[in-house]
């Protein structure tokens, strides 16, 4: 028996994505639905084997009542995630500004911008906190020696442990090591704008804003629509700037979702109940997902595959 | 008339101006930190200030090496190149599949994939650590080399796809019409021109795996089996740090990344954004 080309195309496509097929299901599908199936459960570290017993709805009404719950919720959503990516799409945008600038290219600096850019951007995010730490500390750093020696303070101030300070330190870190990627695609928009119509636009008399605002933003949209969803997810989720910068702390001062989750399994050893933050997480974030995917992913994916 | 002229000379002088102190400013944030470190690294940071004659030193590298910090460099090295590996492998054959062949449901296997690249891994490192403690994979690197084969897939095969659209598909005719395998397309016709796009896939893997510091974390106590992120993350762990040692540590973990980085930028915002810049 012969098979039709198409049927052949089919068995030849479906061997050439299994490897992929078992490893999405083995490291995304089945451990995800493992973890929500822990979250009705109070399996701890010290009975792994053995299993834990069904608590029902216990964990989540634990975790979504507990004192400590609209503190994470708001360190995650505002702190965490909404002043560092607003930060970085609204620093990323000057600075491709900047790079597209005649100043810069009269001055031949264009390349060494690019180039200075990459310094961040390539720092692995342990290596990132580290630096910053190090900027921050209050016996060598550098941040104090400087403002010190301004006279602006007197006494250097402690930025990671001090209450006013912490958070806008930790976005600091985050934003240094993030903005990169975003200046460098926005600039790479940037250079798709036909100059024809910003002269256009100039001949007509628009201001420098307005010429900003009609001619050159709607061209960005795209672009900076899907960096401000992909950086919110990525953001949102992310452990190690704080769990590195501060532990969370002073206290639990900076706990977030990611944060809590590794102490409750790690710490505390209850897997069962650090899950149900998972779950409450994976909940907010197919929220986002679903969003991304009605609003670019299948325009995306069409273009994508032809 | 002149007095416009003029005007618009003293705009221009402020513009460059305030673009000038912008750009100072754009260097001062973005390197400062590095060169901070770099200097700590070759300087003596020592407690007594007296004891420390200044002047530049290589006694933290050296001192890195006394601690066995280069286990953790080869244990990165060794994990990231076989998960790379592995990762290019599974996402070579991938990507031809779904750009090559028409089936049903591939948008959806496509839009997983691409899911993939957002998945909140955070989520996953509890049924992970269970798993891998019933199957005896804590503490091994075969399990942290499968994690981050897992975890660079979906961005390698996403890279891959959008490379292969642009190869022409008469050129897998062509040799099937010769009597060629698929398998042989795959590697005498399509690999040797899709090296760039295999190189940057790869240069990519190895990059997301080297930083990677939260299943490292999580499945990884033993000292001897620990990757860069953790091994540096741990002179943090005592009262006093050790910063000579730290700021040396974190110059040889980001030294690769930076050259890696170098060649591979603009393909990276281009598969990043890919259909958005249009």
């Amino acid at each position: 028996m012969t098979l039709s080309p198409m049927a052949r195309d089919r068995i030849s496509a479906f061997w050439m994505l299994l490897p992929t097929f078992l490893l999405l299901f083995a490291f995304y599908l089945y451990p995800t639905l493992y973890n929500l199936e822990l979250s009705f459960t109070d399996i701890t570290l010290l009975q792994l084997r053995q299993g834990g017993k069904n608590v029902g709805f216990a964990n989540y009404v634990e975790f979504l009542q507990s004192s400590s719950f609209l503190d994470i919720a708001i360190n995650t959503v505002f702190w965490l995630t909404f002043v560092s990516v607003s930060m970085m799409l609204i620093l990323g945008l000057l600075m491709a500004l900047l790079l597209n600038s005649q100043f810069l290219r009269r001055i031949r600096m264009t390349t060494v911008a690019r180039l200075i850019l990459l310094v961040p951007w390539a720092t692995p995010p342990v290596v990132a906190v580290i630096a910053w730490r190090w900027l921050f500390d209050p016996k060598h750093g550098a941040i104090n020696e400087f403002l010190m020696w301004t006279g602006l303070i007197s006494d250097p101030i402690t930025f990671l442990a001090d209450l006013a300070t912490v958070w806008p330190a930790i976005n600091t870190i985050i934003i240094w090591n993030s903005t990169p990627l975003v200046a460098v695609a926005l600039l790479a928009a940037l250079q798709t704008i036909p100059e024809e119509q910003i002269e256009a636009a100039e001949i007509d008399g628009a201001t420098r804003w307005q010429q900003f605002r009609f001619v050159v933003l709607p061209y960005l949209m795209p672009t900076l629509s899907i960096l401000g969803l992909m950086s919110v997810i990525w953001t949102f989720n992310n452990f190690v700037y704080v769990w590195l910068a501060t532990g969370a702390g002073p206290g639990t001062y900076t706990n977030v979702l990611a944060t809590e989750i590794y102490m409750r399994a790690f710490i505390d050893m209850r897997i069962g109940y650090s899950s149900a933050i998972g779950v409450v997480m994976a909940v907010v974030m197919a929220i986002f997902g679903s969003l991304y995917f009605r609003f670019f992913g299948l325009m995306n994916m069409q273009e994508k595959l032809g | 008339m002149s007095i416009n002229v003029q005007k618009r000379g003293l705009a221009g002088l402020i513009e460059n101006g305030g673009l000038a102190l912008a750009f100072a400013l754009f260097i001062i944030f973005l390197l400062a930190p590095a060169f901070f470190v770099f200097k700590g690294s070759v300087e003596n940071i020592s407690i007594s200030l007296v004891a420390s004659g200044g002047g530049l030193t290589l006694d933290n590298y050296a001192g890195l090496i006394r601690d066995g910090y280069f286990r953790y460099v080869f244990n990165s090295l060794y994990i990231c190149i076989a998960a790379t590996s592995l990762a290019c492998l599974i996402s070579l054959f991938a990507a031809y599949g779904l750009s090559r062949f028409r089936f049903p449901g591939r948008g959806f296997v496509f839009g997983a994939i691409m899911g993939g690249q957002f998945f909140p891994w955070i989520i996953l490192v509890n049924p992970l650590f269970i798993f891998f403690a019933r199957a005896g994979l804590i503490n091994s690197h075969l399990g942290l080399i499968l994690c981050y084969t897992a975890f660079i897939t979906p961005f390698t095969i996403y890279l891959l796809v959008g490379y292969l659209t642009t190869i022409p598909k008469s050129l897998d005719e062509a040799a099937l019409v010769d009597g060629a395998s698929r398998i042989q397309v795959i590697f005498l016709v399509i690999l040797p021109v899709m090296w760039p796009g295999l190189v940057a896939a790869a240069t990519f893997g190895f990059l997301q795996s080297w930083s990677e510091y939260l299943l490292a974390l999580a499945l990884i106590t033993e000292n001897e089996l620990k990757t860069i992120p953790l091994g540096l993350s741990q002179y943090f762990g005592d009262v006093q740090i050790n910063w000579g040692a730290v700021m040396a540590g974190s110059v040889v973990a980001t030294v690769p990344t930076l050259l890696l980085f170098l060649p591979l930028q603009k393909k990276l915002v281009a598969g990043l954004t890919a259909g958005a810049v249009k």
